[in-house]
């Protein structure tokens, strides 16, 4: 699973990329570093069938509070020992580089964390880790050499396993603006938990504890590995994986069978013939020139099936359901997901979810949880489509008068999420994207319609009952006087009919 | 001549048997209805402006056929429901135990709280009525659904008209001679009804609007020098005094008089003398005295009694939009006369009140006024 990669120096590229990364000033850092390994850690566990229990810590420095030092366990896969250094220690390393949604693209935001770490306590990082397979525990403590790009072990040690733990621990001490922070970072803990309703997390702060137990054993399909889907490819990807398929023998038909997805052997030469190659071309012979040409062609060519969807790892309805319950605690909660759609080769599926009342407080305004594949987005919703849609509906057709104690959750899941910029907190609108995403929000809205005149009728029997019932006391004993009858008799009669009025109108309401 | 077939003068009040047996009867209807397994309600005489009828023959405002169904179980008239079975109670009781509750009494006795808890789980409460409008409202219901007038049943209300003259009354039994009340004047009881006019010895009745002037009138015994009676419901009437106006003209054929200031309020008066008021058109045939005359004083008299500008009153803005509204009153509609005097009362935009022909020397009223302008049948109709 190792890929060598152009040797650019880390130091050179954090330094370069520190705010593409998320680390662009002490507050962003420390919710950037939560998140990276809390988003590891779910990756490592539902990802391969465990329910994740994942223990999130945040500790002040005694004398300088401006460290923080941060303590993420999870019981996921773990790593096996001898690639412990690797993974944390070396850039450009891992294993997400493949067509699969995963929380992170690059694997790389762990490193980054490492790198901020060391750069600003100069403290090395702290690993514990070990494999289900394996009978033993590595611990160890190590940095980033930088200017080499490797890992440099300070202490290491291995222990025989004497409980069947696996999984990951790992602790930084980082420079970190808890106070700016915490907020952000307790919101993505919640909204974490939200997306995620199959994991306990545990978050221990200098503020308390927070603990989210999980309200479901279920865990959603995980994502399979897939290929590339031909519309989506660039030069690169073709170079890549010509290097990989490592045979001289290979003809342009062939790789193309092979490599990507949904292109069989019609198919392909269908493509060839309409793009001006010789389908028995051999691959390695593929001049620049050529790869550029092929790869416009694959782009642009209009027959290709659409993605699969088996690459990508939605919620579900149910489980989204859930977990909004659970987090938003509100009185009625509901939600959708859309068949898979594609973009530019990319195969994506939405879910929108919507809640009303409980505990969400009215706002002016409906209140907003991004996802893109299953990782909350906390920044830039001015500039993300879902925010666009939500503010082009007219709610009040859905009967939500603002202020409204109102929730839309939107979750994109897809092999690439379009986002807005670098920042990687907005998705784009693009135009696909957006339409899936209108019809689920406007779904999910409109069964909350739904579900409101129902309750509407519902308190409006309610009213009548109470209305009648409060002046069938003086009506009774009224005209009991009148009549000189028993006050009892006439209300017990007025009960009756009141009961059989009321019974016309029975409506039921399930939140 | 509307002429009624009763002998002139006798009491005209059901009996009280009569009338509390048609007010239980109304019980009755409601409890026959619930036992029956019907949700019930009371049928209403709406009593709104689309619901009254101009008689043109009779001249008066009747109410039309419209009635409206209250329901008990329609929460938006439940209340109402409530209030009039509350209120029907509050007067039966009344006619059983012999009392005469003004409706201010009965507003107060029927007023308590209601505690319960609503329909989102608070406990709150609320008064049977909250305003005196509310529980006289529903005694107005209870005359159009029972056909019987608030006086037959017994309601009382702050009566304040009151009258003199040749004429002796009957009431509770005593003789009361209505000439033989010195400086004062008789008050003109709640129950008119309940009276017997035994003699009436007269030309024809002077009602005039103002207390003031009708001390006045008495003081120099107008009444006996002229031969009429002298009413005066000081202001606005109320229902007593336009019942008794109404049965001197009905029951006695006297011509009847109204002397009231020069302004739209002074002929709002006459007109409710006239012919009723519309949210009360139900009474009309009882209260209204169609053929009364206005003597004056009118917006014409400014010129032909040449009145010293020192009496001349600007009129108001809410003056001018009253007389416009007046204009649209089918009884002024129809009258040319009046049509002329609202419409000069418009141009001039100037009132005067009865006071101002004292300009002319304090008994120009009675020695002048009064008598050339029935003499010269100058009055308007």
């Amino acid at each position: 699973m190792s890929e060598k990669y152009r040797g650019l120096s880390p130091a050179e590229f954090f330094h370069r990329n520190k705010e593409i990364a998320g680390f662009s000033n002490p507050s962003r850092a420390l919710y950037q570093t939560v998140r990276e390994l809390v988003e590891n850690s779910l990756d490592a566990t539902e990802t391969h069938g465990i329910l994740p229990y994942i223990d999130v810590e945040v500790q002040l420095h005694e004398d300088r509070p401006e460290w923080v030092t941060l303590r993420v366990a999870d019981n996921g896969i773990g790593i096996p020992v001898h690639e412990i250094p690797n993974v944390f220690g070396r850039v450009f390393y891992g294993s997400k580089y493949v067509v699969r949604q995963t929380r992170g693209v690059f694997g790389l935001g762990v490193k980054m964390a490492v790198l901020y770490a060391q750069m600003t306590t100069g403290k090395p990082i702290y690993v514990k880790s070990s494999t289900r397979d394996s009978d033993v525990v590595g611990e160890y403590l190590l940095y980033i050499d930088i200017s080499r790009n490797i890992p440099h072990v300070q202490k290491m040690r291995i222990k025989k396993k004497n409980k069947n733990w696996h999984g990951t621990i790992v602790r930084l001490t980082l420079e970190g603006a808890w106070l700016q922070s915490k907020k952000r970072i307790e919101d993505y803990i919640r909204r974490t938990a939200l997306i995620s309703p199959y994991a306990t997390i545990r978050y221990r702060s200098p503020d308390g504890e927070l603990l989210f137990e999980r309200v479901s054993k279920e865990l959603p399909e995980p994502p399979q590995i897939g290929k590339y889907h031909p519309k989506g490819v660039d030069i690169e990807i073709l170079k890549d994986l010509i290097r990989r398929s490592n045979n001289n023998d290979m003809t342009l038909a062939g790789f193309l069978e092979k490599y990507f997805e949904g292109v069989g052997e019609k198919i392909a030469q269908e493509f060839l013939t309409w793009a001006g190659f010789q389908p028995d071309t051999k691959v390695k012979e593929l001049k620049l020139a050529d790869l550029e040409k092929l790869a416009t062609a694959m782009k642009n060519f209009p027959k290709w099936r659409r993605p699969r969807p088996l690459t990508l790892s939605p919620l579900g309805p149910e489980l989204l359901k859930k977990g909004v319950k659970s987090i938003l605690k509100p009185e009625f909660a509901t939600a959708v997901i859309r068949p898979p759609s594609s973009y530019g080769g990319h195969a994506f599926i939405v879910e929108a979810a919507i809640a009303y009342g409980g505990e969400i407080p009215p706002q002016d305004n409906v209140l907003l949880l991004r996802f893109a594949n299953k990782m909350p987005l906390l920044y830039d919703e001015g500039v993300d489509v879902s925010r666009k849609i939500v503010d082009s509906i007219d709610w009040s057709i859905y009967k939500i008068k603002f202020p409204a104690p109102v929730a839309v959750v939107t979750h994109v899941c897809s092999t690439k999420i379009p986002f807005k910029g670098v920042g990687k907190e907005a998705i784009a609108d693009v135009p696909e994207l957006e339409h899936e995403l209108e019809i689920a929000i406007r779904d999910v809205a409109r069964r909350l319609r739904i579900y409101l005149s129902k309750l509407e009728k519902m308190y409006e029997v309610k009213r009548k009952e109470v209305t009648i019932r409060k002046y069938m006391g003086e009506v009774s004993s009224s005209l009991a006087y009148v009549l000189n009858m028993d006050p009892s008799s006439i209300s017990s009669l007025l009960e009756e009919l009141l009961k059989k009025e009321l019974e016309k109108k029975e409506v039921t309401v399930n939140a | 001549m509307p002429k009624n077939t009763q002998q002139a003068g006798k009491p005209i009040s059901p009996s009280s048997e009569e009338v509390l047996a048609r007010l239980e009867q109304l019980a009755k209807s409601i409890y026959d209805q619930i036992q029956s397994g019907k949700p019930p309600y009371l049928d209403i005489p709406v009593r709104t402006l689309a619901n009254t009828i101009w008689d043109k023959k009779r001249k008066l405002l009747v109410l039309g056929p419209k009635t409206a169904k209250r329901e008990f179980f329609d929460i938006g008239e439940s209340k109402r429901f409530m209030q009039t079975i509350l209120m029907l109670s509050l007067i039966v009781r009344a006619r059983r135990e012999n009392d005469y509750p003004t409706i201010r009494d009965l507003y107060y006795t029927g007023k308590h709280t209601i505690y319960y808890v609503n329909e989102y789980g608070k406990k709150v409460s609320e008064e049977t009525w909250d305003d005196q409008r509310e529980s006289n409202a529903v005694i107005q219901d209870i005359e159009v659904a029972t056909g019987l007038l608030r006086e037959h049943m017994g309601i009382m209300h702050d009566a304040k008209g009151r009258i003199v003259g040749n004429m002796i009354i009957r009431s509770k039994g005593t003789e009361i001679d209505l000439s033989r009340m010195g400086s004062g004047a008789w008050g003109i009881p709640s129950n008119v009804d309940q009276l017997e006019i035994t003699k009436v010895e007269a030309d024809y009745v002077l009602v005039v609007e103002k207390g003031a002037i009708f001390e006045r009138l008495n003081e120099e015994e107008f009444w006996k020098k002229n031969k009429c009676i002298l009413v005066t419901g000081k202001g606005q009437p109320d229902r007593s005094t336009r019942r008794m106006v109404r049965r001197l003209w009905e029951e006695f054929d006297l011509p009847v008089y109204i002397l009231t200031d020069a302004d739209s309020y002074g002929y709002y008066i006459y007109s409710v003398y006239r012919s009723g008021s519309i949210s009360l058109s139900y009474e009309s045939e009882r209260l209204a005295t169609p053929e009364a005359r206005f003597l004056g004083v009118s917006t014409s008299d400014i010129e032909r009694y040449k009145i010293p500008k020192n009496y001349i009153i600007k009129a108001t803005e809410r003056d001018i939009k009253r007389a416009k509204e007046l204009m649209n009153y089918p009884w002024f509609k129809e009258s040319k006369r009046w049509m002329e005097e609202l419409q000069l009362f418009i141009e001039r935009g100037e009132k005067i009140e009865i006071e101002a022909l004292s300009g002319h020397g304090f008994k120009f009223l009675s020695n002048v006024y009064i008598p050339e302008k029935i003499a010269n049948k100058e009055w308007i109709i």
